[in-house]
């Protein structure tokens, strides 16, 4: 403690800024990793929470996927000996045209059963106060809402609330008044309940229910029960807890998992450099004290614990900011990731701002940040403890790297680049292709001093063209300190390979979506129920697709369910749409299966064709025979085509709309494909359809072009939180250069010093310092678009095998590259100005005399 | 009269076979809008307690008609706030295998609303209740039997007729109830689970062998108190022509009168089915 008062505290205070700058490594670092993970926990617990309130006493929950299931299976299940009571849902988003109120969730139930599953908690705590239990099942147009939603618009029992129905706009009334807390807390507030008929109606839903909730009788256990009604109602169905739900939903949002964790990673690697190189500069400014500690007696240990312990209390220091910038990352970031969600699977999951900060995480993320402070530190200052007097006074020494080592680094190259190689022979185990990716990074930084050297070396003489004095100088400055130079070079080479990573996936992604828009969506016109494409809450009667047929200028009109089922326990999207009718308007090659086979045995109903990344995610091979469960049971159908397909990000099946009536026993449509004739403007088609239809049903029209900027808004949201890598990672790469410039031109002050004694002039040193700092960058620059060539290599191929099954084409992203030149190379010049300066402008006599 | 009542020792017997393992008789009671107490599942064993059998018996005898048909309102009293509603309901054959039909008519956001129960001698009624807005029929499950009836004190449970075999009884003593002397029957289900009450206490006035009051608990709690007034001879059938439901747990009541009473009609069978409250209801 008294050599940290005594001999670190005042180094602190007199470099405090390169000190805070360092400490920002470890704070970036953590704060990503807590930011990006607190924000994906708090959508998931706010979906839980959503799950669980609604849920109320509920034990089980059966399920079809989006379909639903005839109304008979209500009494099959309630006939199962051990279900106490069982209830059908409806569970709708409709939109209320009430200012500033968004979407509401209606939750049909059957109030007549339902109590014993939900407690409503009615205003009053009595339902007959409330409403009229008689009126309310009688009259289709009662609702009940939230105390808290009655008292934001003024309603009171018998108000109006507006909604967007199937039928069109219509007026419900209110009948009831939930208490706040309980079932009415979820969807904050939002939350309205209705009649399960007059939910049906409403909603398109025909004489189906979305979901049966129930509830055990005493003496039964629930995998009792589970397994008698899985039993009873066929494999078709799901019957889960509904904690299960909550998994289905994570399955969702695993993707960024895997990507922010990834991120996390390589924000404390780079943190690492930062700070290792920070150490290392430190313990070569002040190898003079520790010289001298040594010589007053000070052991090895007493050295080495002091940086461990400076790095500790950086690494204490860092975590505990790192933590709250987390936080406040994870704020901005919550709302991105739930309305990624909202607009990809139409569920609006309100997180009513509160965070959900796991403990556990902070606590981890903590450790982790101290820990790799003190891992970086621990290089240093082990070269601090092993400092004599007598080398302590040959300054620059410490900077270089012997041959041997060099050797040593270069061979653990070659042999991880090897086992690399070896890793991605057999890289079909996860466990192997990962240990590849990592030896990888691992093998090109221990090569970056010898790779940083050479290129320098390379730079030298064109940089001595520019400016023969000065840029030889520059040159020879990194060329003597390799160890300094590869450490800023790692880096900032690490935070632009994760620049390029990001890049290279979202241009690929960008590549291939444009390209199968050009194939596949090539309707004129598409009729939805949304204005999100992605909203599951209304259904359109197959009727309405007979009615737009014979519209004047109406070609062809593909009738397309698109409901998400449960397959493998993860929900995909089945698309039912005449099979025939696509091959003639908007047909695709098979990236596997034949042509003619794939369309004639689809449209026959004799086989299903899947999206190439669900056969990656699911392991699915032609000819394959696929279970898919139905509400009549399992439909055995052999893989007869795989197409390129990026509708759902979990993966697409297509089959014939014919046998998805029959085994579904569903006629209603999500949407209707619409194809004018030869000289008619689709503008006019639409006009006409909203003309004829828009009144008495809800109904929305997009033209093709809006249509692909719908999708292209989905996937630049989708890659929104890539784009925040991305700055975040350039962010980084500019403050290692900010960083460890100033402290490297700050640590040859006397050397400048000496110079501007022996007659050098300011420009020239200005320039010098200048040059150096651009050489850095560019080396930096170079070494992270090699890297990163290798790395979004492994990028496309983590993308395809674990996070979307999508098997995008390598780009190189060229445009990124060419833009970081500038960003990079101006950043390092910018960095130098204020340190150079200060070396130019200082009193001679001081530089002289530091260290 | 007569032949109905042939009609219904016939029917008697049909049900005597098929619960023939029982030592009991079937003896069903009309469900509560019926005039009788809810559900009362009450059954004799001649071995155990001969008298409150007959008693039973006596009081099933007496009010066994072919049909019935009134008119009712229907007040719910709940915290000082008070609903009228008005109904129609007919009823063909009696006891397990009767069909019943019950139709609101006013106030007007409730017209048309309608339930059809078909009864059954060795189980549960089933039970639909037809919605004119939707224009769509819901089948009231049987689990769901315990939950009040529309909003009024009744439950589901409380509108069905059960097997008389599937409750023991005893009598209690004799008891005298707003100056009438009664007897007291205790009826308690065989089968718990078949019902949400454990027991019934019912008061049968000695004069006129008609129910005077029904108590019915959960555990030992009383959970329903069914109170009959208003006794006239309609067609020479003694009846009730007022009921009232106190639901113990809330302290809400509920008062019945029935009006334009007839028994014996001619009924259709074509009357008591998902089609015909389609018709009537809309």
């Amino acid at each position: 403690m008294i050599l940290l008062r005594l001999i670190s505290w005042p180094y602190v205070r007199k470099h405090l800024l390169r000190t805070m700058l360092t400490t920002a490594g470890i704070v970036l670092g953590v704060g990503v990793l807590v930011g990006m993970r607190t924000a994906n926990e708090t959508v998931m617990g706010a979906f839980q929470h959503t799950v669980d309130k609604i849920a109320g006493a509920t034990q089980l929950q059966i399920s079809a996927g989006d379909t639903g299931f005839e109304e008979d299976v209500l009494e099959r299940v309630q006939s199962v000996p051990g279900v106490r009571t069982a209830s059908a849902v409806i569970e709708a988003v409709a939109a209320t045209d009430l200012p500033g109120q968004g979407n509401l969730m209606i939750l049909g139930v059957d109030m007549t059963g339902d109590r014993s599953l939900r407690e409503y908690s009615f205003e009053s705590g009595d339902e007959a106060v409330i409403d009229d239990p008689l009126v309310f099942l009688a009259q289709a147009d009662s609702l009940m809402v939230t105390s808290e939603f009655a008292a934001r618009n003024h309603l009171q029992t018998n108000s109006r609330v507006p909604l967007r129905t199937m039928e069109g706009p219509k007026q419900f009334t209110v009948r009831g008044i939930m208490k706040a807390g309980g079932m009415a807390s979820a969807f904050g507030g939002n939350l309205a309940v209705m009649d399960v008929y007059a939910a049906q109606k409403v909603f398109g839903r025909g004489r189906r229910f979305d979901r049966i909730d129930l509830a055990v009788k005493d003496g039964y256990t629930v995998p009792q029960v589970r397994q008698a009604i899985q039993k009873a109602i066929g494999p078709g169905f799901t019957v889960e807890a509904p904690t299960d739900r909550g998994a289905q939903f994570e399955s969702i949002v695993a993707a960024h998992r895997i990507s922010i964790n990834i991120s996390s990673v390589f924000a404390l690697l780079i943190g690492m450099f930062i700070i290792y190189n920070s150490f290392t500069i430190a313990v070569t400014q002040r190898r003079y004290e520790i010289g001298i500690l040594r010589a007053l007696g000070a052991g090895r240990g007493q050295i080495r614990t002091l940086f461990l312990m400076e790095s500790f209390i950086e690494g204490v220091i860092g975590s505990a900011v790192g933590l709250a910038l987390g936080m406040g990352l994870a704020r901005g970031m919550m709302g991105q990731i739930g309305g990624l969600i909202e607009s990809l699977y139409g569920l609006d999951q309100p997180g009513n701002g509160v965070l959900s900060a796991d403990p556990w995480l902070l606590g981890a993320s903590f450790a982790v940040g101290v820990l790799t402070s003190m891992f970086a530190a621990l290089l240093p200052a082990n070269e601090a403890s092993r400092v004599n007097p007598v080398t302590a006074l040959q300054k620059g020494k410490a900077q270089e790297i012997s041959e041997k080592e060099t050797r040593l680094r270069g061979w653990a190259a070659v042999i991880f680049g090897a086992v690399a190689a070896g890793c991605l022979v057999f890289g079909a185990y996860r466990f192997i292709f990962y240990f590849g990716f990592l030896l990888t990074i691992l093998g090109a930084l221990l090569l970056t001093p010898t790779i940083a050297l050479g290129i320098t070396r390379l730079l030298r003489p064109l940089l001595s063209r520019l400016r023969p004095v000065e840029g030889a100088l520059a040159a020879d400055s990194l060329i003597q300190a390799p160890r300094r130079t590869a450490a800023t070079v790692a880096a900032l080479m690490l935070s632009l390979t994760m620049v390029v990573g990001f890049g290279g996936v979202a241009g690929a992604s960008y590549h291939s979506i444009t390209k199968w828009m050009e194939i596949a969506l090539n309707p004129d016109l598409v009729v939805a129920t949304s204005d999100n494409l992605a909203s599951r809450t209304y259904r359109f009667p197959a009727s309405l697709g007979e009615a737009i047929r014979k519209l004047d200028g109406v070609r062809v009109v593909q009738d397309v369910s698109a409901p998400r089922i449960i397959f493998r326990g993860k929900p995909i999207l089945l698309v039912a749409i005449d099979i025939t009718s696509v091959q003639q308007n908007a047909p695709r090659r098979p990236v596997q299966g034949d042509e003619t086979t794939m369309y004639r045995e689809a449209s026959a109903g004799r086989g299903i064709i899947a999206a190439e990344n669900l056969a990656e995610l699911q392991h699915l091979r032609l000819g394959e025979v696929v279970d898919l469960p139905t509400p009549a049971g399992v439909l055995h159908l052999p893989l007869v085509g795989i197409v390129e397909d990026y509708s759902d990000q979990q993966g697409t099946f297509l089959i014939d709309r014919t046998l998805y009536k029959r085994a579904w026993n569903d006629d209603t449509c999500s949407l209707f494909r619409v194809y004018t004739a030869k000289g008619v403007s689709p503008l006019e088609v639409r006009q006409k359809i909203l003309d004829r239809f828009g009144g008495q049903s809800k109904l929305f029209v997009f033209t093709n072009q809006e249509l692909r900027n719908y999708i292209l808004k989905i996937t630049d949201q989708w890659f929104g939180m890539s784009y925040a890598q991305i700055f975040v990672a350039i962010f980084v790469a500019i403050l290692g250069i900010v960083n460890t410039l100033t402290v490297s031109i700050t640590d040859r002050r006397r050397e400048l010093g000496v110079l501007q004694a022996v007659g050098a002039l300011r420009n020239q040193i200005r320039h010098t310092i200048w040059m150096e700092a651009v050489t850095v960058g560019l080396v930096g620059l170079l070494m992270g678009l090699g890297l990163g060539a290798i790395y979004l290599y492994y990028m496309l191929e983590v993308l395809r095998r674990d996070v979307a099954g999508l098997r995008l084409g390598y780009e190189f992203p060229v445009s990124i590259a060419l833009a970081l030149f500038p960003v990079i190379l101006g950043a390092a010049l910018l960095s130098a100005l204020g340190p150079a300066e200060a070396a130019v402008r200082g009193s001679l006599v001081e530089a002289l005399e530091y260290e | 009269m007569n032949e109905a009542n042939a009609r219904q020792k016939a029917k008697g017997k049909r049900q005597k076979l098929q619960v023939r393992n029982r030592c009991v008789s079937t003896v069903l009671l009309p469900f509560a809008f019926c005039l009788l107490p809810f559900a009362l599942l009450l059954s004799g064993s001649r071995c155990l307690a001969q008298d409150a059998r007959t008693i039973i018996e006596e009081v099933q005898k007496r009010n066994r008609t072919a049909s019935q048909r009134y008119e009712g309102t229907l007040q719910v009293i709940d915290n000082k706030k008070i609903t009228d509603k008005r109904w129609i309901y007919k009823r063909k054959g009696s006891f397990g295998e009767s069909k019943s039909v019950l139709i609101f008519t006013a106030p007007a956001e409730v017209k048309g609303v309608a339930l059809l129960i078909v009864n059954h001698p060795d189980r549960a009624s089933d039970q639909w209740m037809w919605t004119p807005s939707l224009e769509r029929e819901r089948r009231i499950a049987f689990q769901d039997r315990s939950t009040r009836f529309f909003g009024t004190d009744f439950s589901f449970e409380d509108l069905e007729e059960r097997d008389a075999g599937q409750s023991d009884f005893k009598l209690l003593g004799d008891d005298k109830l707003d100056g009438v002397d009664c007897w007291l029957i205790e009826a308690r289900p065989k089968e718990a689970k078949q019902s949400q009450y454990t027991s019934v206490k019912l008061w049968v006035r000695k004069d006129h062998w008609m129910f005077m009051q029904a108590e019915s608990y959960v555990k030992d709690t009383l959970a329903r108190r069914m109170n009959y007034s208003d006794f006239a001879a309609v067609q020479g059938i003694w009846t009730a022509r007022t009921l009232t439901i106190l639901d113990a747990r809330r302290g809400s009541r509920t008062i019945m009168r029935l009006e334009k009473l007839a028994y014996n009609e001619p009924m259709k069978d074509d009357d008591f089915t998902i089609q015909a409250l389609r018709r009537e209801g809309s």
